[in-house]
């Protein structure tokens, strides 16, 4: 992959105490692309995300972002300079309503990591406020901008997180099993909203199980087992080969 | 939150901060008929200022310090020491403290705030016991020790004596001003990342904004508010008494600020007005067991109205039958911000340890 990677991911081990979690993980994510890391629990595929974001730090190995180490630099700092990431469980801020959660993203976007806009008033109408319900509308939750984040069902929780991120802008978006526990209508939503954003030139990593979403999302594929990347390339090279199908597609797929 | 509301323009909110200021500013008239005194008209506006900056911290932001009396403390002593020794304007004096107390105020937010819920609690309260150990030893002979920093200094402010009504006035319009400025910090964008830590600090972090950072200003914006009455405490009356930096002190506030309504603004301050009223007036009513009453008071009101007094006003409209929409879409109370900050905490391991 020698064209430009915005996610270069050299080297990178991790272990917890006796455990192995990363081996020496090397993967390229090119500018624009979809690009899914798949694998059978345990394979360290959040490990990975977590590792990107600074959630964890790595025991060796390098991960550069536009160029620039990640490693060592403060997860706010990271996020800022473009990375965006939906969690396992949807991270929102439970007590506010959905504008709110989505106008945090996009004042952060807006000010940068700090900043005391104390004289500033965020009424109905602000620009902020209104950026945050056309981000809402966009994911499907319209029709729900008062309402508390906490009173939405999980699928939809997912959803504002997604909107969150996006309010972020991000070059790059990591999804961490974005339609887990959605219904079949609402997962298909959910890619079509996915594929609909990557028109916009927004690069993604995505972590799944469910070979339907990988399948009709990616464009290229990792595939991740015992922390090590055991293949990689583009959805037919990897469906067809037989070191996948032994690890991973043979004992998960139904 | 009052940011959504759909009166909310600016009209409206000098109509609130106008009432605000009449109410605070007749104090002194209305209170005796109630059966209170104008002195305790002046107790009550400083102990409401130090509630106010207790909300910031303690309602926006959700962390709960029992350490509050460091700051309040160290600006009374600081304020003693310079209207003793340095001059007898408070400006001087009031300048002085509240410069020390922003020094104490970041290195104890710096040194506590890596943690939260109980352990913020905890470390609060003993850097706040640390520095009372300190005032009745190491500082003794500039505090005066057990015996309290005792002056024969009549304060003035710019040849004005601050007596009586004077001091009463001082303090009320720096409560008004403090009044406004928290509340235009709730309806910030600056409010709202306080009140988003609260709600879940490490979405925060994972949405590019520097947590850590809003947390000190929180702290220390609150630790301001109580220097500032702290520093008035000693205005009002020459005297510095050990307990303004005991932890007692601490848990005071924290009582007021509960029973009044935490994260309201006007609960908090509320909440002193009533502690005091009933520590000086009540108390004469009901003799030798004011203190099981109020503590009666205290339990009663953090079991069946967890959203303090100003939540009994929301309660009541409720049942009258008037829907009148609540203009706040959370009524958290200490104790659940703390079990929610330790499921945030959980979350985040499981984060952490999921793979």
């Amino acid at each position: 992959m020698s064209e430009q990677a915005l996610l270069d991911v050299q080297g990178v081990s991790k272990s917890f105490g006796g455990l192995q979690a990363l081996t020496d993980v090397s993967l390229q994510v090119r500018t624009g692309s979809i690009h899914a890391i798949i694998g059978p629990n345990g394979a360290g595929k959040s490990t990975l995300l977590n590792v990107l974001i600074g959630l964890i730090e790595a025991d060796q190995g390098h991960v550069l972002f536009d160029g620039r180490e990640l490693r060592g630099v403060k997860p706010h700092s990271i996020i800022q300079r473009g990375i965006a990431r939906v969690f396992q469980t949807p991270q929102v801020f439970p007590a506010m309503n959905l504008l709110q959660n989505v106008a945090i993203a996009a004042l952060a976007r807006r000010d940068g990591q700090f900043s005391i806009k104390a004289a500033e008033t965020l009424r109905r109408g602000h620009a902020i406020y209104e950026e945050a319900a056309a981000t809402l509308e966009r994911v499907g939750l319209g029709d729900h901008l008062e309402e508390q984040a906490q009173h939405l069902a999980r699928g939809d929780k997912r959803r504002l997180e997604l909107a969150v991120c996006l309010a972020a802008r991000p070059k790059l978006l990591l999804l961490d099993e974005p339609t887990a526990g959605m219904s079949r209508h609402d997962t298909n939503r959910t890619i079509d909203l996915l594929k609909e954003i990557s028109e916009t030139g927004m690069t993604k990593v995505v972590i799944e199980h469910d070979m339907h979403v990988v399948f009709s999302l990616a464009e290229r594929i990792s595939v991740l087992a015992q922390g090590r990347i055991i293949a990689g390339g583009a959805p037919d090279e990897v469906r067809g080969d037989p070191r996948v199908k032994e690890a991973y597609l043979g004992g998960a797929q139904e | 939150m009052s940011a959504m509301s759909k009166t909310s323009g600016g009209g409206r909110e000098l109509l609130v901060i106008g009432v605000f200021a009449a109410i605070v500013l007749l104090l002194p008239f209305w209170l005796p008929l109630l059966g209170g005194y104008e002195a305790l008209a002046t107790k009550i506006v400083i102990w409401a200022l130090f509630a106010l900056g207790f909300d910031i911290l303690l309602g926006f932001t959700g962390f709960l310090s029992f350490g509050h009396a460091a700051f309040f403390g160290t600006a009374a002593y600081t304020t003693g020491l310079m209207l003793k020794h340095v001059s007898a304007d408070i400006i001087p004096a009031l300048a002085v403290s509240v410069s020390l107390t922003l020094v104490l105020a970041i290195v104890l937010g710096f040194l506590t705030l890596r943690r939260s819920g109980i352990y913020f609690s905890i470390l609060t309260l003993a850097f706040g016991e640390m520095l009372y150990a300190a005032v009745l030893s190491i500082f003794q002979g500039w505090t005066g020790g057990d015996n309290g920093l005792t002056m024969s200094t009549k304060p003035t402010l710019l040849g004005l004596p601050m007596q009586g009504l004077n001091v009463f006035y001082v303090c009320a319009v720096l409560l008004i001003g403090g009044f406004a400025l928290a509340r235009q910090i709730k309806r910030s964008p600056f409010g709202l990342m306080l009140m988003s830590i609260k709600e879940n600090p490490m979405r925060l972090e994972y949405t590019g904004v520097n947590v850590m950072a809003y947390k000190m200003m929180a702290f220390t914006i609150s630790g301001l508010y109580a220097a500032v009455a702290g520093s008035l405490m000693v205005v009002y009356e020459p005297y510095v008494a050990t307990e303004f930096m005991h932890w007692t002190t601490s848990g005071e506030i924290v009582i007021m600020s509960v029973i009044g309504g935490v994260n309201t603004l006007l609960g908090p301050m509320i909440g002193a007005a009533f502690m005091l009223f009933f520590e000086n007036v009540v108390q004469a009513f009901i003799g030798e067991q004011w203190k099981l009453i109020l503590g009666a008071i205290f339990v009663l009101v953090v079991i069946f109205l967890p959203g303090g007094f100003i939540d009994l006003a929301r309660r009541v409209r409720k049942a009258m039958g008037h829907m009148v929409p609540s203009r706040r879409d959370n009524v958290p109370d200490a104790p659940g911000s703390m079990r929610e900050d330790r499921q945030k905490g959980r979350r985040a391991d499981a984060q952490l340890g999921g793979r």
